[in-house]
């Protein structure tokens, strides 16, 4: 593998398994995981309830670790410097802290990642308005409905303008319409910022928008990956 | 079955919540029952040391004309009456001795007639000091004034008959001779009588001989009392043995049918302490009653912070069907689990306790003392859970939609309350109840003399309760009003703790101002509720220790025996024990004022302020140092008591003779003085009239030196082995005292009974309560907000950002807290102290604080806040993927 090609190389996965506790209660989430995620690349993980999709995103995204195999982010540095930074994740629940209102919950991140407060409250006031949230910018997470609380959550993601996107059922709780309109959202960014993007989904339609599907079932690939699709993802 | 379910269910899943909201309760429960223990005990102990100070219970007067002898039987038939013994009472026209060439004579004096056996049945009564313990006794000051020792004759003048000699064979102390020469049935309210000047004892066969003559010619002048003794099986509270033995009084004289009247001197002295044991009910309600409120906002708190989570899962069941009287009645369960197990816990650590202070498992001195008392703790234990859990549940059950159900945070305004303006009517109400309770001298304890009951004037509760509760309040508003109006000024301040996330933490807790401001107000009046506590216990120790001081008159007092003739100079023997720093000889005489006898104090000007650390509390008119001054720079000046300011009008220059005994000739000689001030209290002097003046002016003008007393400070040795070895220098000829025993001695029965168990008690349960109401509150409302935190820590929030938003909300709760608690315990001490003045022997001129008391309940609070912070941060370090997915 090429210098070039591991600078584009953003996740890999090696042989990664997640194991939930031990002996005869264990669950075993994630197993025999081996794949990469490259710069721009857009994915959309689908497969049925608990076939360990949020367990694989939480792993990308450097929130949990492998219980065997090993995860890196070539392209992006060491798990501590993931977030805030060049990783931004949308969680399949609510997410937002009760106590800020909608703006100070989207200039979280940066000022975690040591923004001055002015620079990331001029950078969360765009994304809102980038996805036609600024009029709540005021109001609480729980004055919010469940579809413009996942939206804000996106708006959060935007804001840090990150190099790899996580998305977990971001559509989840949300009708067509809007759940469209979420995907748009993320697809236009993620476009826009030259970031990859990884969705996980249990709706077809939404599935289909992103230029390459994985499939998984009990914790794992159902095809394996292979190596070649990578480039024809790429191409496309 | 869904209650089982449900049980089962908090006891798995929300172990947490249940224990420590038991923990509030069991606080609580343990508070009460372990003060009602002390206040059952100590009451038992009340009635205990007042009967047995009592050296005759009854004296039973015979009336002019009845038979003693009938009398005597009767008395003697009466319930409960275990001895009795007649004593015969007679006045002497005067007493004359003639002792090595001079002759003294004194004014007129009782003779009494002691029947064989009296000493016996009651011992208290009389103490020997010299010679033979029967025949012939003289009362000190009796054989002072006539210079008579055993072996003297004496001549004993009879009014209208001839006076008869009779041969003296000791010296002995009438220690209570206040009750003996009682005027008996004298109308309630009466002026006390001063007992006779001159006693001379007599057995009952020579008093006989010779008074019995004078019975016949004079009757008004002789008479018998009949002396009973009672059987002690007295009820434990003071309150209900006084009924009972002012009962079998009453009794007796409806018996006598007009032959007798009782002097009931056990109960005057259960009057007394019956009296001390209200005051003691009333520090119980004062000092205790707050605790145990604050143990129930402890467990409001507790139940407060899983309110969030008990809504949701209320929501959770109603939208899955379950009825409003459903879910009030797991409330109901969960209150009632949380009761039983706080109850349990609390009432065990009671006894516990009990065991360890009071040496006793048990929560009264009787059985239905301790039942009570423990039947009472839990039912509050219970009422404190149902008030905490089952109400707020009830009423959301009734109150809250599904969707609101789901809030946490809220925009609410502000509570009704404070738009109302309640915490400020609240403490202007204190101040005015305060301020006439004031005007009435604070008198707690309403007991005229003679009336069976007794009352309390709650109103001056209400004062500091107000105080208390009004305070909270507006500790309550400010916390709010900074949180919200002052967002920008927490923003500034917060800046060094949480950096560019100042903002964030502020609006943060800003929108949590709620909860934060019902913390800060737990802390606050946990703080000040410690606070006053500690002092008032401080200078109630301040002063026995004064009280005992002033009765002992230093470390060690040596008090030379009546007769001796001991100069300033015999001080240089005492200087050189072991142990003695100082010796501070005071002169001891006795002077008339007037008709009035009274004490004289002499005094060494230049050196007594030091050495005796007079106190500016005991004069009038001038500081102690400004007051002894004065004696030093005008020798003839004199201090008197307020009484005879009055009896006499005196005013500051004023000339006063008196009379005082020429060391050379014996003779009483007028002395001339000015009157400078008044001494309310003096080391060694009695609670009465007692005079100051300047020791070198007495010594001038009676040409005697004699030293009454050397006061010794020991520097801070013990003084009980400085007093021991002082003891074998001096040997037999003068009597040495220490602070030491004299304090345990001293007072009334309240003071003996001493706050030590109460003091260790409140101020222990209010160091628990520091811990509990700044660690466990912080502890649970952050572990309330874990998903919070985990969604914080999984946007990248690293544990010094998320250490931010917890310090912050610590510091804030702790800080403020214990400013305003420090502020509130400060303004609810001068209170408490004035409000129970009364309590206080001498009343307190300063508060003593106790620093380092205070500087333990502020570290346990900083510490428990510390723990409980540094835990929630490691515990919200690593980002919990399962509570991140779990909503
Ligand atoms: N913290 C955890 N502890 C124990 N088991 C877990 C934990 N998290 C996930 N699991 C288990 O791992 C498996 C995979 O869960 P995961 O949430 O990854 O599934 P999913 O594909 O995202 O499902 P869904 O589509 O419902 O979101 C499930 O069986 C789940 O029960
Ligand atoms: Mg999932």
């Amino acid at each position: 593998m090429t210098a070039s090609e591991n600078g584009r190389v953003l996740v890999r996965c090696d042989g990664v398994a997640r194991t939930f506790g031990s002996g005869f209660g264990a669950v075993v989430a994630v197993h025999d995981i081996t794949c990469e995620i490259l710069a721009a690349q857009q994915v959309a993980i689908t497969g049925p309830s608990g076939s360990g999709k949020s367990t694989l995103l939480h792993l990308l995204a450097g929130l949990d670790e492998p219980t065997a195999g090993s995860v890196s982010w070539p392209a992006l540095g060491d798990r501590d410097a993931l977030r805030p930074g060049p990783v931004g994740v949308v969680f399949q629940g609510p997410s937002l802290l009760p106590p800020l209102d909608v703006l100070e919950n989207v200039a979280l991140p940066l000022l975690l990642g040591g923004t001055s407060e002015a620079a990331a409250t001029a950078a969360a006031a765009a994304a809102l308005d980038r996805l036609h949230l600024s009029a709540l910018a005021t109001k609480l997470p729980e004055e919010l409905s469940g579809g413009q609380a996942q939206r804000v959550a996106v708006a959060r993601v935007l804001a840090g303008r990150p190099r790899l996107i996580l998305a977990d059922e971001p559509t989840g709780q949300l009708d067509h319409a809007a759940g469209a309109l979420i995907v748009d959202a993320l697809i236009r960014s993620a476009t826009d910022l030259g970031a990859a993007l990884v969705l996980t989904t249990h709706d077809p339609l939404v599935a289909a928008r992103l230029n390459s599907g994985w499939v998984m079932a009990d914790g794992g690939f159902v095809t394996p990956r292979d190596p070649r699709e990578r480039g024809l993802t790429c191409s496309a | 079955m869904l209650s089982l379910t449900w049980l089962r269910g908090l006891t798995a899943r929300r172990r947490g919540r249940l224990a420590a909201a038991a923990c509030g309760v069991a606080i609580a429960v343990a508070l009460l029952a372990s003060i009602g223990s002390f206040l059952s005990a100590s009451k038992a102990t009340m009635t205990a040391r007042a009967a047995a100070d009592v050296a005759v219970d009854w004296q039973v007067q015979a009336q002019p004309g009845a038979d003693p002898t009938i009398v005597l039987d009767t008395v003697k038939a009466a319930p409960g009456v275990t001895a009795a013994a007649p004593v015969g009472f007679a006045a002497t026209s005067g007493l004359q001795a003639t002792t090595g060439g001079s002759t003294q004579s004194t004014g007129p004096g009782v003779v009494l007639g002691l029947p064989d056996g009296y000493r016996n049945t009651f011992p208290e009564e009389l103490r020997d000091l010299a010679g033979a313990g029967t025949g012939v006794l003289l009362a000190q000051q009796t054989a002072a004034n006539l210079h008579a020792s055993p072996g003297d004759t004496i001549t004993v003048g009879r009014a209208g008959l001839s006076a008869v000699a009779v041969h003296v064979d000791g010296d002995v102390d009438l220690p209570q001779a206040d009750s003996l020469f009682q005027a008996v049935g004298a109308p309630v309210g009466a002026q006390p009588q001063a007992p006779p000047d001159n006693v001379v004892l007599l057995p009952a066969a020579q008093w006989h001989a010779l008074f019995d003559p004078l019975a016949q010619n004079r009757p008004e002048l002789a008479h018998t009392q009949i002396h009973a003794r009672l059987a002690h099986h007295l009820p434990a509270d003071p309150s209900a043995a006084y009924s009972q033995v002012s009962g079998q009084a009453r009794n007796l004289e409806v018996k006598l049918a007009g032959a007798g009247t009782v002097g009931d001197n056990l109960a005057a002295t259960l009057g007394a302490a019956r009296a001390d044991a209200l005051y003691a009910q009333i520090l119980f309600l004062f000092l205790g009653l707050p605790g145990a409120v604050l143990a129930g906002l402890l467990t409001a708190a507790v139940a407060g912070a899983g309110v969030d989570r008990r809504r949701k899962e209320q929501a959770l069941l109603r939208a899955r069907g379950a009825t409003g009287s459903q879910l009030t009645r797991l409330g109901g369960i969960e209150a009632a689990a949380v009761g039983a197990i706080g109850a349990t816990v609390g009432l065990a650590a009671a006894l516990a306790l009990g065991k360890a202070m009071f040496g006793t498992f048990g929560f009264g001195a009787t059985t239905v003392a301790a039942a009570g008392w423990a039947a009472g703790s839990a039912a509050v234990g219970f009422l404190i859970a149902a008030a905490t859990i089952a109400v707020p549940a009830w009423r959301d059950a009734r109150g809250v939609t599904v969707i609101a159900g789901r809030r946490s945070v809220g925009r609410a305004g502000p509570p009704r309350w404070a738009s109302y303006g309640l915490d400020l009517l609240l403490l202007g109400a204190g101040a005015l109840i305060f301020w006439l309770t004031g005007r009435g001298g604070y008198k707690l304890v309403l007991a005229p003399e003679g009336v069976p009951t007794i009352s309390v004037s709650y109103w001056a509760f209400a004062g500091p309760a107000l105080l208390w509760t009004g305070a909270g309040l507006f500790a309550w508003r400010i916390a709010d009003l900074i949180l919200g109006r002052g967002r920008p000024i927490m923003r500034r301040v917060l800046r060094p703790v949480a950096g560019p996330l100042a903002g964030t933490v502020a609006s943060s807790m800003s929108r949590q101002r709620r909860i934060l401001a019902n913390a800060l107000v737990l802390v606050a009046l946990t703080t000040a509720f410690a606070a006053s506590t500690a002092v008032f216990n401080a200078t109630y120790r301040q002063q026995a220790d004064i009280d005992a001081r002033l009765t002992n008159g230093a470390d060690v007092t040596v008090t030379q025996s009546p007769g001796t003739n001991v100069g300033a100079a015999g001080g240089a023997v005492l200087a050189k024990v072991p142990g003695v720093r100082s010796v501070e000889p005071i002169q001891h005489r006795f002077a008339y004022v007037g008709a009035d006898l009274q004490d004289l104090y002499g005094v060494r000007a230049d050196t007594i302020v030091g050495a005796t650390k007079l106190q500016d509390a005991y004069f009038q008119g001038g500081t102690a140092r400004q007051l002894i001054a004065t004696l030093a720079s005008r020798p003839d000046s004199i201090l008197v008591s307020a009484e005879t300011v009055k009896d006499f009008q005196l005013h500051p220059g004023d000339q006063v003779t008196l009379r005082l005994q020429d060391g050379r000739t014996k003779q009483f000689t007028d002395v001339a003085f000015h009157y400078a001030g008044i001494a309310k209290e003096f080391p060694t002097a009695p609670r009465d009239s007692f005079l100051v003046a300047n020791a070198d002016y007495l010594t001038k003008m009676t040409g005697s030196d004699a030293v009454g007393a050397f006061l010794l400070d020991t520097g801070g040795s013990s003084p009980a082995a400085v007093a021991g070895r002082v003891r074998s220098v001096v040997g037999a000829q003068a009597q040495v005292t220490d602070l030491t025993t004299s304090r345990r001695v001293v007072g009334s029965s309240l003071t003996a009974v001493d706050l030590a168990g109460l003091t260790r008690l409140e101020l222990g349960f209010a160091l628990v309560l520091a811990a509990a109401s700044t660690g466990l509150v912080l502890a649970l409302g952050i572990a309330e907000r874990r998903r919070t935190f985990a969604i914080a820590s999984a946007l990248g929030a690293k544990a010094r950002q998320l250490g931010g938003f917890v310090w912050a909300e610590a510091l804030f709760i702790t800080g403020g807290g214990l400013a305003a608690g420090a502020l509130g315990g400060w303004v609810l001490s001068h209170m408490l102290v004035k409000v129970l003045t009364g309590v206080f022997d001498p009343p307190p001129a300063a508060l003593a604080v106790p620093w380092a008391y205070l500087a333990a309940v502020g570290g346990t609070a900083i510490a428990a806040v510390s723990i409980a912070a540094l835990g929630a941060i490691r515990a919200t370090q690593r980002p919990a993927t399962a509570l991140v997915r779990d909503p």
